[in-house]
Order: structure tokens, then C-alpha cells, then sequence
């Protein structure tokens, strides 16, 4: 089990399916390179399970292609396709024990006895479960449960392994730790993997890339690094983080960057704007401003509202020309909280990564 | 050299074999189909006319299509129409299923019911021309009186059924009257009894020489035969249907509703008025409606406690049987078609709108009124009568198999059981029907369900619509249709125990399906995904997550299956011959023929056996009779 697996590519060309005229997936094309993770990523209704269950073969594309390892399995159904999923809820069958649910793919696939025993006595190893083979899924905690469904995806040697919002039903400490165990896994098999999850903080921890869905369709692909500092969009931006848009006036731009005008403060891009004659916007991250004991320097503002939670004070500030930003503030010293209506002085940083537009 | 060594198969790759066992699929179909059409479809030369020319005759002849080309027609549409779908193609598992269910239905249910309505417009029986000779006969005296009389009864019986129903619902689920589990259980006994066992209880009881009316009252003038005897028989029959079916929705109504209402200012008879008797209207209606169909269609109590009143499943039963007009009957049947049809869409129509209510689990259901003892005590004793009488029912028949001669001789004899063993070969036949039938039907229940819950494909609303058709198609037009459309060649089926289990198969389909769908329904679909997402075969997954999982559905639906067969009768009586003569047909004829006494013993003896059969239901599944006969 600890051996890498045989893993494989998947390519989606151009995928989409309607319900009606409802377009749930249109024209998603993604690779996902061989040994990686991917997330789809995105709000609900967004297409992202029905992508993943395109690949897994529980619905059928109304057009384009599914390649697994060049092969084309768009036609194939779920059975004679090289994926195993891990369900929403485990899917776990309840009339069996957790050592017959492990065993369930290779005694359908006629594998030798001697060879069953071996291959699941190693996949409860790989998932620390040893000792309760014997019990039944409901008596098992909701970790144990999901440890369960993962040993019975990964018994069965898969090329692709599928996730479904596996951690949803999880207490939030529980799916922090589970999120980290599955990427441990992954990356200790080699396995490539299509997680499913709305959650952002969940898909940048997991995955290699993120692909973000909006409406059915594939708004942007990349790292989670590119996704966080060159949004593609408003979408992107918002859904990333909460984010301030503020239309930007460009002073200058050439290939090397662009510098605009915010609030009567400049601000340099480091990559000119994609579209330099239409409107342009800049993106504040809540992070990256600050405010200070009103002062000269900055941007006047009015303080609106004050939410401590801990590790940061979330302040709402109010710029003269009605602009409303939110702002975040690390480390907080309660002793020195800017009161509600009080005026203060807003840093702008110097620099962004890129510009929206 | 790896890739020698493999068998030739192993080197195409997954859908290079998909597509390979989907093309020897449609070759195996192809051949299949154009041997059903050489037996459906035969050319046979006929005589056409003679001439004589001196001495010589010439006999001349011509070609004429015998058999079935329009049903050929409609199965070769039903293989065809499910290609339509990609799904389905790449599916061969599924693909062979789906057609297999349309062409079973096609059959076996619209088939046999579209000959009803052909025959009922030809002129005669063989012939090919149409008419509507017999539509002229429908305005007869007799056929009017007949449909008149029907729907009186109909209508009564829905009505009366659906009011006592009510409250015997109300009283036993919402009450604090004592002893409500065991009231329950006797109120509904009747559902386990063959229908017409009842009519024979009460002539038992009520007749000539019946132990209340001449023995008890010493009244030799009462006549219990007649259009009162059918109704009084009709309630006795409906009132238990009517009983679960609003019980289940009182039980389940959430309390909150009704102290919401009265929060907001509403007397309880308002709140009465305005929110708990909208709610259960439905279920009432519904009730109602499956009461009325009952009546209408009911053929045993009416030919036993009518006496000569003429009703159309009765009359039909006459033209076919007695008189062998076999248009005529058809035609009856039309009529009897209709109003059952215009129910059960009705029904359907209520029934299909958006439930009210709702099961969840944190409201509180079934909540107990405190009713003022003026209220409560009478419909208290309206339930303890309802019980005792059936106790009464059904313990004349036990004491009257035991006694010498019913009536006239009370002393207590073996004679009857000894005369039972004359129709041992009835029994066997019949347990023969009803076990084949039982397994049968609970098999293809089990499988249409998942196919219209889990699947989608074109055509998924008309297959349902089959499947439940028959819900609503009186027994008699079951056994006529089948008649007319199975009795001649190529087939010969009428009188095989074949077409008897084909017949009771898809006649109680509606409720397995029904019991099938909602038990797969409790099922989370994924775990039929994870199963083939494993790796596992459409029928690996069947055999070892579905099938398991809805094992208590499918014992339930083999039991109602059986009971059913065990003591139908009117589609029985136009199906089986002397060979396959059923137990319900052999009592029935020896009620109209023999002495009480001997007929007791047969209703006695299948009562025993439907008896066992529940028990076995309660042992392997845990569900009681009630919860069998919920609809």
C-alpha cells in the first residue's frame, strides 16, 4: 500500500451538462497533471459536484470528453472506470462490517482471498483502523467513518481518487485534522486526486491548484497563491477573500507595471491592467491596510463599526467620498481599539501584485 | 511479448468491448424479436370463394394475416425506444431491464386493456369488422338499470365507508378510549378474509335461516338479499381500508398546527373547521375513492347477498361466462373502465399534490385530545361494535365448518373438514398460483422501483403510469381483457397457470411497487454509487447492497402478493380451467351450491392459511398486517 500507484492524468475537454435548460456545467475544459491535487472550488450550484461526478460516471456529459490516462472513458460507466470516490457521507454500506466494506471492490473484482486479506489488512494499517474491523459503520465516530471510506477507495488501487465535500459532516477541529491526513496520503501514494469543497480556507491547504466555478463555468485555474494575488475577476476576488474593490484612475502603465490613483494616494501594480481602456479596479485586502491615530499621512476615514475576535479587530471605516472598507487588524491591543465614530488616518500599502480589469 | 500472452479480448480496451457486447446484444435482440414475430405474425391460406365449372369445383384461396401484428408492433417500439437514450446504450445491464419492463407492461397490462375496448366495437368475436352494434345494445334496459344500480351502490358505500372510517380513525389515534390496539386490530380483520367470505358471513348470520335473525329473533320474514345486503357487505369490506389509511395521517399530523391556530384566537371548533379537517381531507378523499372503486368492481358479494340485483361486474361476468357474448361483456367492462379510470386520476390528483403533511422528526405527532365524555363514549361505541361484529363475522364461519347443517343442525361434526379433502387439488393449485405469483411479483416490484426511483431514462412517466394502472382496473376487465387477448392462437394461455400468475403479478403490482419505492427511498443513493464506483456490476451491486437493503420489502411485497392471489376471485373465474380450477373459485361455487356448513369449512381453511402466512410476515420482517395493507 505504501508502494506509489499507478496514477494517471485526467483531461476534461469542453464538458458540459444541462438538466432542461439548466446549464449546470458549461464547457469546462481542465487537465489535472498526474500525481496532483486539484480542488473545485466554489459556491453552491456552481457545477463543481456535478464535474465530479461526471469524472466518476454518475452523470452523463451532455457534451464534451473525459480522458483518464488518454483514455477515453466519457462512455464508460462508473464500474469500468479507474476511479474511486469518497462520498459526502462515506456511502459506507450499513449491513456490513468495516473489514467487508474495505473488502467490497476486490471481491467484486474476484480477487483472491489470500490477496483480499493482504491488501485490506494494509489499507486499515494506511488508515491507523486496526482493531475495528469487526464493528459496523454506524458504531464508529464520524473520523473513524471517513478513514473507513477512504481505506475502501484506496484498496482497490485507483488512478484517480475522488472527493466529495468528504470533511462537511466533520466538526471544525476534526476536518483541520482530516484535511491534512487526506493530503498526507495523497502525496505519500502519488495519487491524483479532484477534491470537492466550497470552502477557500480548505481548498488553498489541500490542493496543488484550485479550480474556482462560478455558474458552471471554470472562472480561474492556478496555485493558490496565483488565485489569492491575481484574481481573474470581482468573482475571484470576493470569493477568495473577503476583499475591498475600489475603481482605480490608472496614472501610468507600461509592461513593467502601472501605477493609479486611489483616493488621492498612488499605488504601484506590479503587472499593468489586462484591459487598460476599460475600468479598472484595485483590490485591498482587509490585511493589507491599516489604520492609524488620525494624522496627516493616509487616508482620512471615520470609524463604523468594531469586531474583535480574537486573533484580529475588524474594523469598518467610511472614506469621505462614501466608500466603505473593511479593514483587519492583527494582534490586537484591546487597551488601544479605535472607538465606533472616532476618526483615524487609513494606510494604503505601496504595492499590489495586480489589478482588476 | 506481454500482450500474446493475454486473451484477444483483454487487449481492446474498455469501450472498445463496451461497444462489442453492445452490437452482439442487438443481434442476440435482433433474432430474438424476428423469431417472436414468425409466432405473433403467421400467413395462413383461407378459403375465399369456390367456382364450379362443369363438374370441377376450384376452391380458391387467399392469404390472410392471423395473429397479433399490432401487439408485435408495440413490443418491436418498446425494444426500439429505449436506444433512444445514451445512457442506456452504454449500459447494457440497464438497457435489457428497461426494455424488459416495457415489453412486460405492453403485454401484460396495456394490451389486455386496449382488447377491451376493441372488442367492445367489433361486431363479433373473430371477426375483424368494427361497429357499434354494441352500443346499441348498451342503451338496453338491463344495461342501464345495471350501471344505475352500480353507481348508487358505489357512491353509498364511498360515502358511507369514508364517514364511519373517519371517525373509527379519529377515535382510535387521537382518543384516550382504552383497549385502541386491540379495537384496531379486530376493526380491520376483514382486509385478511376473501372479500366475499363476508357476504357468506352474513347470510350466515342474517339470512333465511340466519342464527341472530331466526334463531336469536325468531324473524322469518327479514330478507337480507339485495341492493341493503351489498352496502351493509361494501361498508364491512371498505370501512378498514378507509380506517388505515386516515389513521396514518392523523397519527402523523404535527399538534403545532392546531396550537397555532388556537394561538391565534381560533375555537376549537373553528380550528376544527379551518385546520385539522383540511389536512386529513385528502387522505379521506382518497380513501373514499378506493372504497368506490371496491364496490363498483366487486363481483363475489354481489352474485352471493344480491339476489338478483344487477350491477356491471356481475353482468359482464353473465355475458361472458354464461351467455359467451363476448362483446357485450367487453362493452360492460368499458363501462366499468370509466368511472374506476376518472377515480383513480382523481385520486391521483389529490394524492400528487403537495403533501400536507409532513413527517419530521422533531414535531410532535399523535397527540391525544381531551374529549368531553359525551363525544368520546358514543364513538367509543361505535368502534367496540364495529369489533364485536367482526368477531361475530368471523366466528360464525369457524363454528359453522363445525357444525352438521347450518341453520337447521347444530350438533358438532368432522364431516365438513372431511369434505375438504375433495378440493385438496384446488389447493394445491392455488398455493401453486399464489407462491409463484408472490415471488414473482415481489421480485419485478423490487426491481421497477429501483429502476424509477434510481434511474432516468425516456419513457420513465409512462412506465410508471402502467405499472399503477391496474390499481384501478376492476378484476373482472382484468380477466376479460386477458381472455380476449390470450385465449386464441398462437397463444392458448387462458386456463394455464402461466397466464393466472402473469395475471395477479401485474394486477397487484401497484402496491409492491408502491412498498418498493418507498423502502428505496430510505435509501441513500450513494451507496449504490460507491458500489460501482468500486468496481462492482450493475448486478453485484444489486445482489449485495440493494437487494439486501430492501429484504424487508420484498417479503412484505411477496405476502400481500399471496394473500391477494389466495382469495381473489374475480379475475380467477374467467382465467382458470378445470385443470387449473383455483381454491377461491371451488369455494365461491360451493357457496352458491352446497350447504352452509361445507362452504364454511373452505372459508375457514383459507382464513387459517392467510392466518400463517401473516404470521410469517410478522417473523421475518417484524411488520405487522397493518402496516402490510397501508396504502
Amino acid at each position: 500500500m505504501s508502494e506509489a500507484f499507478a496514477t494517471a492524468s485526467i483531461i476534461l475537454q469542453d464538458l458540459s451538462k444541462h438538466f432542461g435548460s439548466v446549464k449546470a456545467v458549461d464547457g469546462v475544459s481542465l487537465e489535472v497533471e498526474a500525481g496532483t491535487l486539484v480542488c473545485l472550488l466554489g459556491p453552491s450550484g456552481c457545477g463543481k459536484t456535478t464535474t465530479l461526478r461526471m469524472i466518476g460516471g454518475f452523470e452523463e456529459p451532455t457534451a464534451g470528453r473525459i480522458l483518464i490516462g488518454g483514455d477515453d472513458v466519457t462512455n464508460l460507466p462508473p464500474y469500468a472506470r479507474p476511479t474511486a470516490m469518497v462520498f459526502q457521507n462515506y456511502a459506507l454500506f450499513p449491513h456490513m462490517s468495516v473489514y467487508d466494506n474495505v473488502a467490497y471492490g476486490l471481491r467484486a473484482r474476484r480477487v483472491p482471498k489470500s490477496e483480499i486479506q493482504e491488501q485490506v489488512r494494509m489499507a486499515i494499517a494506511l488508515m491507523e483502523l486496526e482493531g475495528q474491523e469487526k464493528k459496523s459503520p454506524p458504531q464508529l465516530s464520524g473520523g473513524q467513518q471517513q478513514r473507513v471510506a477512504l481505506a475502501r477507495a484506496l484498496v482497490i488501487h485507483p488512478k484517480v481518487l475522488l472527493f466529495d465535500e468528504p470533511l462537511s459532516n466533520l466538526d471544525a477541529k476534526l476536518r483541520v485534522r482530516m484535511r491534512s491526513e487526506i493530503r498526507a496520503v495523497q502525496r505519500r501514494l502519488g495519487i491524483t486526486s479532484v477534491y470537492v469543497t466550497h470552502d477557500q480556507e480548505e481548498a488553498f491547504s489541500i490542493a496543488d491548484r484550485v479550480a474556482l466555478m462560478n455558474n458552471g463555468k471554470l472562472v480561474q485555474l492556478g496555485a493558490p497563491r496565483e488565485l489569492y494575488s491575481e484574481p481573474a475577476d470581482r468573482f475571484v476576488a470576493d470569493f477568495v477573500g473577503l476583499s475591498n474593490i475600489v475603481p482605480v484612475e490608472v496614472v501610468e502603465s507600461d509592461a513593467g507595471g502601472a501605477t493609479v490613483r486611489v483616493f488621492g494616494q498612488t499605488i504601484r501594480s506590479r503587472r499593468p491592467p489586462r484591459e487598460p481602456d476599460g475600468p479598472v479596479a484595485i483590490v485591498l485586502r482587509p490585511e493589507a491596510l491599516r489604520i492609524e491615530k488620525a494624522s496627516e499621512s493616509g487616508v482620512p476615514v471615520r470609524v463604523l463599526t468594531l469586531a474583535f475576535t480574537g486573533p484580529l479587530a475588524r474594523y469598518t471605516v467610511a472614506v469621505d467620498d462614501g466608500a466603505q472598507l473593511t479593514v483587519d487588524l492583527p494582534n490586537p491591543d484591546p487597551d488601544h481599539f479605535f472607538a465606533e465614530g472616532t476618526l483615524a488616518s487609513l494606510q494604503l500599502p505601496d504595492q499590489v501584485p495586480a489589478l482588476l480589469g | 511479448m506481454v500482450s500474446n500472452s493475454l486473451p484477444f479480448y483483454r487487449r481492446w480496451s474498455a469501450s472498445q468491448r463496451q461497444r462489442i457486447a453492445f452490437i452482439v446484444l442487438i443481434v442476440i435482440e435482433i433474432l430474438l424479436l424476428a423469431f417472436i414475430g414468425t409466432r405473433l405474425i403467421q400467413v395462413q391460406a383461407v378459403e375465399d370463394y369456390r367456382e364450379v365449372v362443369g363438374d370441377q369445383e376450384t376452391i380458391y384461396f387467399r392469404n390472410e394475416i392471423v395473429g397479433d401484428p399490432v401487439l408485435f408492433a408495440m413490443v418491436l417500439l418498446g425494444m426500439a425506444l429505449p436506444l433512444v437514450s445514451g445512457r442506456l446504450r452504454h449500459e447494457m445491464v440497464l438497457l435489457v431491464a428497461v426494455q424488459a419492463a416495457i415489453v412486460g407492461l405492453t403485454m401484460f397490462v396495456l394490451w389486455p386493456l386496449m382488447q377491451v375496448f376493441i372488442e367492445g366495437f367489433k361486431t363479433e368475436y373473430g371477426t375483424e369488422s368494427f361497429s357499434l352494434v354494441q352500443f346499441e345494445k348498451l342503451f338496453q334496459p338491463m344495461v342501464i338499470r345495471a350501471t344505475r344500480n352500480t353507481m348508487i351502490i358505489g357512491v353509498i358505500s364511498a360515502f358511507l365507508s369514508a364517514l364511519v372510517g373517519t371517525l373509527v380513525a379519529y377515535t382510535l389515534t387521537l382518543t384516550d378510549v382504552p383497549w385502541k390496539r386491540w379495537l384496531r386490530n379486530l376493526v380491520v380483520l376483514p382486509l385478511v378474509s376473501p372479500p366475499f367470505a363476508v357476504s357468506f358471513a352474513i347470510i350466515l348470520l342474517f339470512g333465511r335461516r340466519g342464527v341472530i335473525t331466526y334463531d336469536l329473533l325468531g324473524i322469518s320474514k327479514y330478507n337480507v338479499y339485495g341492493p341493503h345486503g351489498i352496502v351493509f357487505v361494501q361498508l364491512i369490506s371498505s370501512i378498514p381500508l378507509v380506517v388505515l389509511i386516515v389513521s396514518a395521517v392523523f397519527a402523523s399530523m404535527s399538534r403545532d398546527l392546531e396550537e397555532a391556530a388556537e394561538d391565534l384566537g381560533g375555537r376549537p371548533l373553528y380550528v376544527l373547521r379551518t385546520v385539522t379537517f383540511p389536512l386529513v381531507t385528502p387522505a379521506i378523499l382518497t380513501a373514499a375513492l378506493l372504497s368506490f372503486i371496491g364496490s363498483i368492481s366487486d363481483f363475489g358479494n354481489p352474485m352471493l347477498i344480491g339476489g338478483g340485483y344487477q350491477m356491471l361486474a356481475t353482468q359482464a361476468y353473465i355475458q361472458m361466462v354464461e351467455i359467451y357474448d363476448l362483446q357485450l361483456g367487453a362493452a360492460l367492462a368499458m363501462l366499468l373502465i370509466i368511472p374506476s379510470l376518472l377515480a383513480f386520476m382523481l385520486q391521483h390528483r389529490i394524492t400528487s399534490r403537495r403533501s400536507y403533511v409532513t413527517v419530521t422528526g422533531g414535531a410532535r405527532t399523535g397527540h391525544i385530545r381531551r374529549l368531553p365524555g359525551w363525544i368520546k363514549w358514543p364513538l367509543f361505541s361505535l368502534c367496540v361494535f364495529l369489533a364485536l361484529f367482526n368477531v361475530v363475522l368471523y366466528g360464525s364461519i369457524f363454528v359453522g365448518a363445525a357444525v352438521k347443517t347450518w341453520g337447521y343442525d347444530y350438533t358438532l361434526t368432522l364431516r365438513n373438514v372431511r369434505g375438504l379433502l375433495t378440493s385438496l387439488p384446488m389447493l394445491k393449485n392455488s398455493l401453486i398460483v399464489a407462491v409463484s405469483a408472490g415471488l414473482l411479483g415481489g421480485l419485478v416490484s423490487i426491481l421497477l422501483a429501483w429502476l424509477l426511483t434510481r434511474q432516468k431514462f425516456p419513457g420513465r412517466g409512462a412506465l410508471d403510469f402502467s405499472a399503477t394502472v391496474m390499481q384501478a382496473i376492476p378484476g373482472t376487465v382484468v380477466g376479460i381483457g386477458y381472455i380476449i387477448a390470450y385465449n386464441a392462437a398462437p397463444y392458448f394461455w387462458t386456463g394455464t397457470f402461466f397466464i393466472i400468475i402473469i395475471a395477479y403479478v401485474f394486477r397487484r403490482l401497484p402496491v409492491g411497487l408502491r412498498t418498493g419505492i418507498a423502502a428505496q427511498k430510505q435509501i441513500d443513493p450513494s451507496l449504490e454509487e460507491a458500489s460501482l464506483d468500486l468496481g462492482a456490476s450493475r448486478f453485484y451491486t444489486f445482489r449485495r447492497v440493494t437487494f439486501p437493503l430492501l429484504s424487508r420489502a420484498f417479503f412484505a411485497g411477496v405476502i400481500y402478493i399471496f394473500i391477494r392471489s389466495m382469495t381473489d376471485l374475480s379475475a380467477a373465474i374467467f382465467l382458470n380451467s378445470g385443470r387449473t380450477q383455483l381454491f377461491s373459485v371451488r369455494m365461491f361455487t360451493v357457496m352458491k351450491l352446497s350447504t352452509a356448513s361445507e362452504a364454511a369449512a373452505f372459508a375457514a381453511l383459507l382464513i387459517v392459511i392467510i392466518l400463517f402466512a401473516l404470521g410469517l410476515l410478522g417473523k421475518v420482517t417484524g411488520k405487522s398486517f397493518v402496516d402490510l395493507f397501508r396504502i
